[in-house]
């Protein structure tokens, strides 16, 4: 496996990860890119037992979790009041509502709605998690009814 | 379920210019580079103090059995310290990668409680070893001055060594202890997220 090829597969998939994390940009990025070191270091030592794509989303995930190990420089960006008002940034701000909601789930669900988003199969994610694969079923279910209730709360006020 | 649609096509949604892959090499170049200067930097220290006390031992030739004894323990007890300190940080990274959530976070704690105790023992007999070791290697040059002054070197360094137990020692193991609890119970509380469920 070729790693320019798996940094222009999963750069913009890793940082949505991260992204639903911790719901900063430069965080995300920094994350995104701790990420792709510890691949680059690891990858003679991939050994192909699963996916290159779970592989990848292990190292991220426990690169996140990690991350509560360092200072607490996770704020939640707060956003723009005007970006509400403003038609043509609506879809900026769905997007941003979305990735808000997210980053303020507990952790290990913030993990499991990103990679399921991400389309990466529940049985891949049971892995990737540690969780079985009917326990990442019903979370799935839940996470989502969750984050429908929030957003549609949000999105009727505006 | 168009929630589920809804759902995903906002989140694809969320893009960003992807960093040109020199910007990562640059940064692993840096990364390495700072590791090694650091590692470098904290030895350094207990390289030029062993060197100096192995230049006394060597010059001077030190007659007394007690001389030596208390050189030997204050480099052990400087190298243990160097020694657990360079070793608390690279361990990770390598066995990490084929391990799910769950496995990580519990490899994570245990390593936590691990440290927990090792900074604590390490630390112990760090100063013991240190204050042995000083109080043995001056027997022999103490001995060679009037009592007088003997017991003025011997009673500063005693209350010195004092100090440093009964202050600085648990103040230290208190500010480590502090910020190894609140990671290890942040570390729980994300452990029980998952365990919770099953």
């Amino acid at each position: 496996m070729n790693f320019d090829h798996i940094y222009s597969t999963y750069w913009q998939k890793i940082f949505r990860l991260c992204m639903g994390y911790v719901n900063d940009f430069d965080l995300a990025k920094d994350l995104t890119q701790d990420t792709f070191v510890i691949v680059w270091q690891q990858l003679p030592h991939f050994r192909n037992e699963s996916a290159i794509g779970t592989w990848i989303f292990r190292i991220a995930s426990n690169n996140c979790l990690r991350q509560i190990e360092k200072q607490n420089r996770t704020q939640k960006v707060k956003l723009p009041t005007h970006l509400q008002e403003d038609n043509s940034e609506s879809m900026e701000s769905h997007i941003q509502f979305l990735y808000q909601c997210i980053s303020e789930l507990p952790e290990i669900e913030r993990i499991i709605i990103s990679l399921e988003l991400e389309d990466v199969k529940q049985a891949e994610i049971a892995q990737i998690v540690g969780l079985s694969e009917g326990n990442v079923r019903v979370k799935i279910h839940r996470i989502k009814e969750k984050l429908a209730q929030k957003l549609k709360e949000i999105w009727t006020t505006i | 379920m168009d929630n589920d649609i809804n759902f995903k096509d906002l989140w694809a949604k969320q893009k960003v210019a992807e960093p040109d892959k020199e910007e990562l090499l640059l940064k692993m170049e840096a990364f390495k580079k700072e590791n090694i200067r650091k590692i470098i930097f904290s030895n350094i220290l207990l390289v030029a103090t062993s060197a100096f006390i192995i230049f006394i031992w060597v010059y001077y030739q030190p007659a007394m059995l007690t001389t030596k004894i208390g050189i030997v323990l204050i480099v052990l007890a400087m190298a243990i310290y160097m020694f657990a300190n360079n070793k608390n940080k690279p361990v990770f990274n390598i066995t990490t990668t084929e391990i799910s959530n769950k496995e990580y976070l519990e490899a994570l704690l245990a390593i936590k409680k691990k440290q927990q105790f090792m900074q604590t023992t390490i630390l112990n007999s760090y100063f013991v070893l240190l204050s042995l070791g000083i109080a043995l290697y001056m027997y022999e040059y103490a001995s060679k001055m009037s009592i007088a002054w003997a017991l003025a070197v011997y009673g500063l360094t005693v209350l010195w060594i004092l100090f440093n137990w009964f202050y600085f020692r648990p103040k230290q193991i208190k500010k480590q202890q502090h910020k190894l609890n609140e990671i290890i119970s942040k570390f729980e509380r994300l452990n029980q997220q998952i365990a919770g469920n099953q």
